[in-house]
């Protein structure tokens, strides 16, 4: 294996064997296996790929698809029934946030314990200990019992031990979305310097969302078998197209977009505001092809006055018959602090569903005043449909335009709250 | 079963390579098993205090049990006591040993995990409590003024029980993944062992046409053994030699039966 590979997967099937009733499984022992009293359950059938280091790859797909037997087989808790999974490097797996975690002992104990379960001395985890305690940030409680912890420490605590075990192949099972706000995107700075540091990611979660944040590569398995596998935008749009919504046909459907489709119509990318690093995923329906600023009268001006009313007018052009639509609109910090959200539903109202048809285009304008402190920050678009299982991306365009502020005052702080002083009354 | 897991020196390597880990889960399951308890820790010495007091009202004081001369010189009580640490070191482990994996799933599923050391955390914990009554022995032999030179092979002796007790522990550990009845069978198993071994009595005592059948127990000869170092009388080197043979052979056969099975484990639990 060259040894820029962290994980290879050669032809990986693994089947299960299913007893119908426990003593079955003592006859078929006692006959030594030759006669069987079982039936089998293939949860992963031929499956091949690799990962680079310092790769971020999500692994997608619906509930039963073999994700999870997937991770399971690559941190070698289950053992192929054919194949091969070759491993480089030390895999610190958070299936389960807190497997191994006792409740009566304390939180110092368990991550100790949780050390010694990786392999590391005591030795080495006083090193590790205060960084751990710091990021966890649970204060006095890390010498209480973790059953004393609330829900939120306990998975705080958790996450911070894995992530301080400096492994080098990260797997991570949908346990991203734990903890507010600021410790996800704690957690997400940890994971980045992670990957900075050569390590690979292997991201399993239903939330397409970090996949299209966080990922170079996806890997998208139904059924057990690998469907799709390359750069993140086409395996999620292939996704959403072909797996993510069976239940409507109506909607975005089976319809998949061709790339040369996308673009044919697109003046997005002209504006001087386009970001080159924004994050486009989607299912194709339906395309955002244009942006413009609008305040004061200047048409898409470099620099925006705080406070005053601002207008993004978007171009969207619809590539099937598409209902229940969804626009939203996102202004983050560089840092990826969300300051600002808001969509048509919460705007009009949830009764406001329109639909479009294909080839239609309209134009939508959101109005707002950005009462922001001087700065840069990044505008996200994008449009949905509102489904029974879901939202149903159609064009996300993350991070897509800079927003760049300019504050005649430049108050201390991200948000301008246009704040006013009255002296009511001197000293007597 | 896999001719290549028949193998001795695998269990050398898995206690060597993991010993801080199986070091720490054995300090963990003692100190859970008393934690928050009233009397904590001090349940390590009331509980075989308490089941030997009871042995000696029902069997030396009710029965009027006799032993044969050469343990005359000790106290009946110090004499059942010699045995019932040996065993309790044995029953505790194999008892508890078919929950070792079943009950730590997590271990199993959900982490990396060396699992075949989980069957040795019950032996572990068990030899804890073993040191201690061990302990309260050496201090009741100092009492009684009756104390052997020979009392140092004590520990060694008990090398056959050990093994014997690993082999039988992975065995049941592995078998109690698939077959949740053990928990229930092997606690049986282990009281009538307890009566079928020489500790509430000697091998000697047991009537001649039922010895032959009576001897197949390697525990026996280990329980006698150890009482000979104790009251300093000859110890049958040779019958324990027999039971470290079948002891070496169960650990090995043990091991390799779990390791064999394990591949199963994180598919059942």
């Amino acid at each position: 294996m060259s040894s820029d590979i962290a994980i290879s997967v050669r032809n990986l099937s693994k089947t299960y064997r299913i007893f119908g009733h426990p003593g079955d499984r003592i006859k078929q022992a006692l006959t030594l296996g030759r006669v069987p009293f079982h039936r089998e359950f293939t949860a992963l059938k031929d499956v091949s790929f690799e990962i680079k280091k310092g790769e971020t790859v999500g692994i997608i797909g619906r509930n039963g698809s073999g994700k999870s037997t997937l991770l399971q087989l690559l941190c070698g808790i289950l053992k192929p029934s054919s194949g091969s999974v070759t491993v480089n490097g030390r895999v610190s797996a958070l299936l389960e946030l807190g497997a191994g975690f006792n409740p009566e002992f304390t939180g110092r104990e368990n991550v100790y314990f949780q050390g010694a379960l990786m392999g590391f001395t005591r030795r080495q985890m006083e090193e590790r200990f205060d960084d751990i305690a710091a990021f966890a940030d649970i204060g006095e409680f890390v010498d209480q019992p973790v059953r004393m912890y609330s829900s939120g420490m306990f998975v705080r605590l958790a996450f911070a031990v894995a992530i301080h075990m400096e492994p080098e192949i990260l797997v991570v099972d949908e346990a991203l979305g734990v903890g507010d706000a600021a410790f996800q995107s704690k957690c997400f700075q940890r994971i980045s310097a992670i990957r900075e540091g050569g390590g690979s990611i292997l991201l399993v979660t239903h939330a397409t969302e970090q996949v299209a944040h966080f990922c170079d590569r996806a890997v998208l398995l139904d059924k057990g078998s690998l469907i799709s596998c390359g750069d993140t935008a086409t395996v999620l749009a292939y996704y959403i197209n072909h797996l993510g919504l069976t239940t409507e046909k109506s909607g975005a459907g089976s319809l998949a977009i061709e790339s040369s489709n996308i673009g044919a119509d697109e003046q997005f990318h002209c504006n001087l505001a386009y970001n080159h690093n924004e994050t486009r995923w989607g299912g194709g329906g339906a395309t955002i092809t244009d942006a413009h600023f609008f305040q004061d009268g200047r048409k898409d001006p470099a620099t925006f006055l705080a406070g005053l009313a601002t207008e993004l007018r978007l171009s969207i052009r619809f590539h099937c018959n598409i209902g229940s639509l969804i626009y939203g609109l996102t202004i983050k910090t560089k840092e990826g602090g969300v300051v600002f959200s808001a969509n048509s539903r919460d705007i009009l109202g949830p009764s406001h569903t329109p639909s479009q048809m294909a080839g239609d285009s309209v134009q939508i304008s959101f109005q707002f005043n950005p009462f922001l402190d001087a700065g840069s920050y990044l505008i996200s678009v994008g449009v949905a449909s509102e489904t029974p299982s879901g939202l149903l991306p159609h064009d996300r365009r993350y991070d897509s335009l800079v927003f760049r502020i300019e504050h005649p005052l430049s108050p201390v702080g991200s948000i301008d709250m246009n704040p006013s002083l009255h002296i009511i009354s001197g000293p007597a | 079963m896999n001719i290549q897991h028949i193998n001795p020196l695998a269990i050398i390597h898995a206690l060597v390579k993991h010993h801080y880990l199986l070091g720490q889960l054995i300090k963990r399951d003692v100190l859970l098993r008393y934690r928050g308890a009233y009397f904590g820790l001090l349940w390590v010495f009331l509980n075989p205090l308490i089941m030997l007091g009871i042995f000696v009202f029902v069997f030396g004081y009710i029965f009027q049990a006799r032993w044969p001369a050469q343990y005359s010189e000790l106290p009946f009580a110090i004499n059942l006591y010699c045995g019932l640490i040996a065993f309790n070191i044995f029953g505790e482990a194999i008892s508890r040993s078919p929950l070792a994996v079943r009950s730590q799933s997590s271990y199993v599923k959900k982490i990396i995990f060396p699992v075949e050391i989980l069957p040795m955390v019950p032996l572990g914990a068990a030899l804890v409590h073993g040191t201690f009554n061990f302990l309260i022995l050496i201090a009741a032999l100092l009492w009684a003024g009756h104390f052997s030179a020979q009392i140092i092979l004590y520990p060694l002796l008990l090398l056959p029980l050990l093994l014997l007790a690993l082999g039988a522990s992975w065995f049941l550990a592995a078998w109690g993944v698939f077959i949740k009845d053990m928990a229930q069978i092997v606690p049986l198993l282990v009281q009538m062992l307890f009566f079928l071994s020489p500790i509430l009595y000697t091998a000697s005592m047991v009537p001649e046409a039922v010895r032959p059948l009576y001897d197949l127990n390697p525990i026996g000869a280990v329980i006698e053994a150890c009482r000979a170092a104790v009251s300093g009388t000859t110890i049958g080197w040779i019958s324990w030699s027999v039971s470290l043979g079948v002891g070496v052979i169960a650990a090995v056969l043990g091991y390799a039966f779990f390791q064999h099975s394990r591949d199963e484990f994180a598919d059942v639990l």
